[in-house]
């Protein structure tokens, strides 16, 4: 076998994997957009000389164990940094390095570990400087090493909310208040299934108490109406949420702040996965995801899949699947024996046996509520690189358009830069509701996935 | 010139070992840092005109929006966070050819 084993994307799961594989002496090449590996959860800060504390000692031991294992194997991994992958099928890769150059890779084995990005749910204002998706928020502080301006008021739903809300106020940041879209019942509800991580469970209490201590509301049952401000966001106005999350018009709460971040969750990146032609399915939150069995293996059995790119399951999860990835290309490449492989491969399942269960009942509590897609005004913008407002999508559902490709056309949502990224979430859901049908289509990227610009093509060149 | 002051640093810098410019004014960044980092520090938020005239600001933080497009070295449309800094680099924000009337 003379192609080494190729990992896109070097976040916790590429990371895990390289390592699995480092450890049987076996080389592999791995691609990451970012200046440094770790993902958007471990990359760390960016310049020299932060002291971590403001983000819990635990996760600060978790980043410093991860990345001296992975620097313990370094010999084994040919680690490209500020590479993008930007297309591809079931042989080779098109990659774009650091100098905006194209190359082809062949591959033998690939494994994909692009993570996700966030769900972004529009509001009025939502387009406003000053409103951020809340893991970018998150990520200018941990690797940024820089707070918002002025006070921030979080707002979504899930366990990401409290947890950016005691950092930022580590970090020295104001905060002003935290609003949970579910009720607290719901989440009660949901303790037995969130004990199976009880380390996790006990962060959670603890991060509760720290808010309560250092005088930090939070509010259950409570949501985003819109979003204000001359030029940049000045003032947030909230309501009670229902069951279905319709908001209570007539108990509107307005906040003046000057920072919003907005978390409800994650989506999956899907354009190289969909690329590469491998069978997808839909998650009970709507989104698409590749699919893939025990072994982590995609519909085309030398495409392994792990982290969040196979659905939404956490930085802990990632590193399980990204292991299991790696055994099962250790086995195809017979490095590993079935026996060996099957043995090892129980060992990280049941480990994220547990982390599973505890996330089926963090995706029960926040399961999102139906009239989210009601926020949008009329002029609302949904797609923000092509300047599609609400009422041309209603205009369009009328007319009776079905499924993505159709909106697309009759719209251009998702034409523009982002491709899509940033109103799928929104427009599937209304597909939804106004077809009931499960299935109505999703984004199809085509090559490049990510802008890339004509001189890339110059020199173009096959590497192995 | 005047600097253009870091307000919003969690921990200041060890070493400022990079200056940019930034529509014009001196800024100081260390190695590794984003644009979009340096651009925070000062408290900038309206960082891009869109090819709609509307004005935007850093979103996703992670290169999937393309909402932080700014003007680097002259070429525009780069995405602050994900253009790591380098001595003597120009940035400039809310520049949009496309649109009339804007700066180019």
């Amino acid at each position: 076998m003379s192609l080494r084993p190729v990992i896109v994307g070097g976040g916790s799961a590429g990371m895990a994997a390289a390592i699995e594989l480092a450890e049987q002496g076996v080389d592999c090449l791995l691609f990451d957009e970012a200046s440094r590996p770790g993902g958007v959860v471990y990359r760390g800060p960016l310049r020299a000389g932060v002291d971590l504390g403001y983000l819990g000692a635990r996760y600060s031991k978790a980043l410093q164990t991860l990345h001296e294992d992975f620097a313990a194997n370094a010999e084994h991994i040919d680690l490209r940094l500020n590479h993008r992958v930007v297309g591809g099928d079931t042989e080779r890769l098109m990659v774009l390095d650091a100098d905006e150059q194209l190359h082809e890779i062949d591959y033998s084995h690939l494994l994909l570990s692009a993570g996700c990005h966030e769900r972004n749910v529009p509001f009025p204002g939502w387009t406003l400087p000053g409103v951020m998706l809340l893991g970018g928020l998150q990520l200018q502080i941990k690797s940024g090493a820089v707070k918002p301006l002025g006070s921030t008021l979080i707002a979504g739903t899930g366990p990401l909310l409290p947890l950016v809300a005691c950092q930022l106020h580590a970090a020295g940041a104001k905060v002003a208040g935290v609003y949970e879209a579910c009720a607290f019942n719901r989440i009660a509800k949901e303790s037995l299934a969130l004990l199976n991580k009880p380390q996790l469970f006990l962060d959670g209490l603890s991060m509760l108490a720290y808010m309560k201590l250092n005088g930090i509301a939070m509010h259950y049952g409570w949501g985003l109406v819109s979003a204000s401000g001359e030029g940049e966001l000045r003032e947030v106005s909230l309501a009670p949420y229902g069951q279905d999350w319709k908001a209570d018009m007539s108990r509107v709460r307005r906040e003046p702040v000057d920072t919003l971040a907005v978390g409800y969750g994650f989506i999956p990146r899907t354009q190289l996965s969909q690329q590469l032609g491998l069978t997808h399915g839909f998650s009970d939150d709507g989104y698409l995801r590749a699919v893939c069995n025990v072994w982590q293996q995609s519909s085309q059995a030398h495409i392994h899949l792990a982290g969040d790119m196979g659905g939404i399951r956490g930085g802990e999860a990632a590193m399980l699947t990204g292991r299991i990835a790696a055994v099962s290309i250790l086995q195809q490449r017979g490095v590993l024996d079935a026996n060996q492989a099957i043995e090892r491969r129980e060992r990280y399942l049941g480990k994220l046996a547990a982390i599973t269960r505890f996330r089926a009942g963090v995706e029960r509590y926040t399961q999102r509520g139906a009239a989210q897609i009601e926020l949008p005004q009329a002029d609302t913008v949904i797609c923000r690189c092509e300047h599609v407002t609400r009422s041309d999508i209603d205009l369009a559902l009328e007319q009776g358009v079905q499924d993505m490709a159709s909106l697309k056309m009759r719209t251009r949502v998702s034409m523009g830069d982002c491709q899509g990224r940033m109103c799928v979430g929104y427009c599937s859901d209304r597909l939804r509701a106004s077809t009931g049908r499960a299935d109505v289509g999703w984004l199809r990227p085509r090559f490049p996935i990510d802008p890339i610009p004509f001189s890339a093509f110059q020199h173009l060149a096959t590497e192995a | 010139m005047q600097t253009l002051e870091r307000v919003l640093d969690i921990q200041p810098l060890k070493a400022a070992d990079i200056t940019l410019q930034l529509n014009g004014q001196a800024v100081q960044a260390a190695e590794g840092e984003t644009v979009l980092s340096v651009l925070n520090a000062v408290g900038l938020r309206r960082l891009a005109q869109n090819d709609h005239g509307q004005p935007a600001g850093a979103f996703c933080g992670m290169g999937v929006c393309h909402c932080c497009l700014v003007a680097i070295d002259g070429r525009p449309k780069r995405r602050a966070c994900q253009t790591v800094v380098r001595h003597g680099m120009r940035v400039e924000t809310e520049v949009n050819r496309v649109v009339e009337g804007a700066q180019s």
